[in-house]
C-alpha cells in the first residue's frame, strides 16, 4: 500500500487556457488522489522563448480547431472557459507577466493561507481573461482579482507593490527556468514525481495515463463526476456565459 | 452550502445530466468514424489501435482514410514536433509511456529516427491507397498500415522502398501477384490523385496534423485531432470510454495480434 503522497507540480500561466482546465481537474482530484499538488505559478512567453517554440495559435487551422476544442472541453469538464473577444490581443500583445508577478507575490508573500490564495487569486485572473473577456494587465485588474479571491485590501496594496520587486521578478524567472528545465516548450507542465524520478506531462489530456503513473484511478464517467464536482468551491464561478458554449 | 452556491451546481448538473441522456438516445444508430492518418505518424498508429478495438465496442462505422501527412503540413502551413528539439525529445518519452499504457509496440528506434522521418512516407501511402481502393471492406488496408507503422516505429526499418512495401503486402497476407499489381497501381495517376483527395479532405475538415478523427454525429461532423480525446470523443458519440484495451486481446483478429506479439518479441 503507497502511503506516501506523490509530489506533483503544476506549472501554468493564467494567458493558457488548456492550464485552466489542468488545473481545475487537479484541484479536484488533490483529495481523491494521494497526492500533494504544488502549484508552481510561471511565465509561459519565457517557456517560448526557452525553448524555440511559437503558439499553437499561430498557424490558422489550429487556431480554428482551438477554439471548438477548448468550447467542447470546457463544457466537458464544466470550467466556464469562454475565448476573449480578441484572443490574439488578449494572448500575444497584452500577455501575462504582471499577472504572474502579482501571483507569484501572493506565493512567496501572502500572510496566511498561501496555497488557497494562490489558487483563488489564479482562478479569478482565469476568470477575467478567459471567462469575463476583462483585463488582467492593470493594477486595478489585478486588485480586483485579488479582492474577489478574498484579499484584504490592504494586503492586495501591498502584494502589488512587491510584485514589482527584484526579488518576485526573479523568482517568477526561477520557475519559469525550473519549468525548462523538466524539459518544458508550454504550458501547463505537470510533473509527477515518482520513486524519486520527475515525470513531466505536457497538457491537460495526460491524466489517464497520469494516474497510471502515479498509482491512481483516474475517471470521469458520471457517476464519479457527479460526486467529484461537489470538490469544487463554485463561489467564484460566474455563470454568465453558459449559453455561448459552443455546442459540440 | 448557500442556496446560490447550491444553484450553481444544480444548473451544472442537469446540464451534465441533460447532455448525457441526449447522447445515450442517440447511441442507437451506428455513426462513421472517420481515421485520417499516415503511418509517418506515431500517434495515428495509437489511434488506430484505439479505434480498431473499439468498432466492436462502440456503435461506430469505423472507415480508414489512408493521407499524406506531408500534404496536411503543406496544406495548412504546418511543421511536425520533430522542428523543435525539445517537442521532438519530450514526444519519444511520451510514446514510450503511451505505448506502453495502450499495448501498441511504439519503439522509437532513436537513431534512424531522424533518418526514417525525413524520407517521407509518398511511397508506402500510395501503396495503402491501392490497397483501398482494391478491396471492399478495411481488413487488408488495417493489416497492411499495421505491418507499416510496425516497420518504422517498432523496427526502424525502411517503408518506401519497393522491397519493404513487397514484404509488407507479403506480411499483411497478400499474394505475391497481388502485391505485384497493387505496387504498380501505386504508380498510376488515379491512385495518386485518390490519395491527393483524401489528404484535401482532411484540410477541408480543418486538420494540420494527424491523426484526424472525424465522428458524424446527427448529420454534424465532429473533428477531434490526436490520439488523448477518446474520453470527450466517447462522450461525443454517446459511449463510454474504458480505456485503450476494451476487450481482452485473445479476441482481437489473429492476425493483427500475431504481429503485435511478435513485433513486442523481437
Amino acid at each position: 500500500m503507497s502511503s506516501s503522497k506523490k509530489v506533483l507540480e503544476l506549472f501554468y500561466d493564467v494567458v493558457s487556457p488548456y492550464s485552466w482546465l489542468g488545473f481545475e481537474v487537479l484541484c479536484r482530484y488533490r483529495n481523491v488522489w494521494n497526492i500533494d499538488l504544488k502549484l508552481r505559478p510561471a511565465f509561459l512567453g519565457g517557456v517560448m522563448q526557452g525553448s524555440g517554440n511559437k503558439p499553437p495559435g499561430v498557424i490558422p487551422n489550429k487556431f480554428m480547431y482551438m477554439t471548438k476544442d477548448l468550447g467542447r472541453l470546457a463544457k466537458y469538464f464544466s470550467v466556464p472557459l469562454c475565448a476573449p473577444s480578441d484572443p490574439f490581443e488578449a494572448m500575444f500583445e497584452k500577455g501575462s507577466l504582471a499577472a504572474m508577478r502579482f501571483v507569484t507575490a501572493v506565493a512567496e508573500k501572502a500572510e496566511s493561507d498561501r496555497d488557497a490564495k494562490v489558487e483563488r487569486v489564479s482562478r479569478e485572473l482565469w476568470m477575467r481573461i478567459w471567462s469575463n473577456d476583462q483585463d488582467i494587465t492593470q493594477p486595478a485588474s489585478l486588485s480586483e482579482a485579488g479582492q474577489k479571491a478574498g484579499l484584504s485590501a490592504n494586503e492586495i496594496e501591498e502584494l502589488l507593490k512587491l510584485a514589482k520587486s527584484q526579488p518576485i521578478k526573479d523568482k517568477l524567472k526561477s520557475t519559469t527556468q525550473k519549468a525548462l528545465e523538466y524539459g518544458a516548450f508550454g504550458f501547463p507542465l505537470i510533473v509527477c514525481h515518482v520513486d524519486g524520478q520527475p515525470e513531466p506531462f505536457f497538457g491537460s489530456d495526460r491524466f489517464e495515463l497520469l494516474a497510471h503513473c502515479i498509482g491512481q484511478q483516474y475517471s470521469l464517467h458520471f457517476q464519479s463526476f457527479k460526486n467529484v464536482m461537489f470538490c469544487v468551491d463554485l463561489s467564484s464561478y460566474h455563470l454568465t456565459h453558459t449559453d455561448t458554449y459552443s455546442s459540440h | 452550502m448557500t442556496t446560490s452556491k447550491a444553484l450553481h451546481v444544480a444548473r451544472i448538473h442537469s446540464d451534465v445530466v441533460s447532455d448525457f441522456s441526449q447522447k445515450m438516445s442517440s447511441s442507437s444508430k451506428v455513426k462513421l468514424v472517420e481515421l485520417f492518418y499516415d503511418v509517418i505518424s506515431p500517434y495515428s498508429w495509437l489511434a488506430f489501435e484505439v479505434l480498431c478495438r473499439y468498432r466492436n465496442v462502440w456503435n461506430i462505422n469505423l472507415k480508414l482514410r489512408p493521407a499524406l501527412l506531408g500534404g496536411v503540413y503543406k496544406g495548412a502551413g504546418n511543421k511536425g514536433p520533430d522542428d523543435v528539439p525539445r517537442k521532438f525529445h519530450y514526444m519519444v518519452t511520451d510514446l514510450l509511456r503511451l505505448g506502453s499504457y495502450a499495448g501498441v509496440p511504439l519503439r522509437v528506434p532513436a537513431q534512424p529516427i531522424n533518418v526514417l522521418l525525413g524520407k517521407g512516407s509518398l511511397p508506402a501511402m500510395r501503396f495503402v491507397t491501392a490497397v483501398a481502393e482494391d478491396s471492399a471492406g478495411d481488413a487488408k488496408v488495417e493489416r497492411v498500415s499495421r505491418e507499416l507503422w510496425t516497420r518504422i516505429w517498432s523496427n526502424g526499418q525502411d517503408i518506401n522502398q519497393l522491397s519493404s512495401l513487397a514484404e509488407v503486402g507479403q506480411k499483411a497476407g497478400l499474394s505475391a501477384r497481388k502485391v505485384g499489381e497493387l505496387l504498380e497501381q501505386s504508380q498510376s495517376k488515379a491512385i495518386k490523385d485518390k490519395l491527393w483527395n483524401t489528404t484535401e479532405k482532411a484540410l477541408d475538415y480543418g486538420g494540420f496534423g494527424f491523426p484526424l478523427t472525424v465522428c458524424h454525429v446527427e448529420g454534424e461532423p465532429k473533428v477531434f485531432f490526436g490520439s488523448d480525446r477518446f474520453e470527450v470523443m466517447a462522450h461525443c458519440l454517446g459511449e463510454r470510454w474504458v480505456g485503450p484495451k476494451p476487450v481482452h486481446p485473445s479476441v482481437m483478429d489473429s492476425q493483427s495480434h500475431a504481429t503485435m506479439r511478435a513485433a513486442m518479441a523481437s
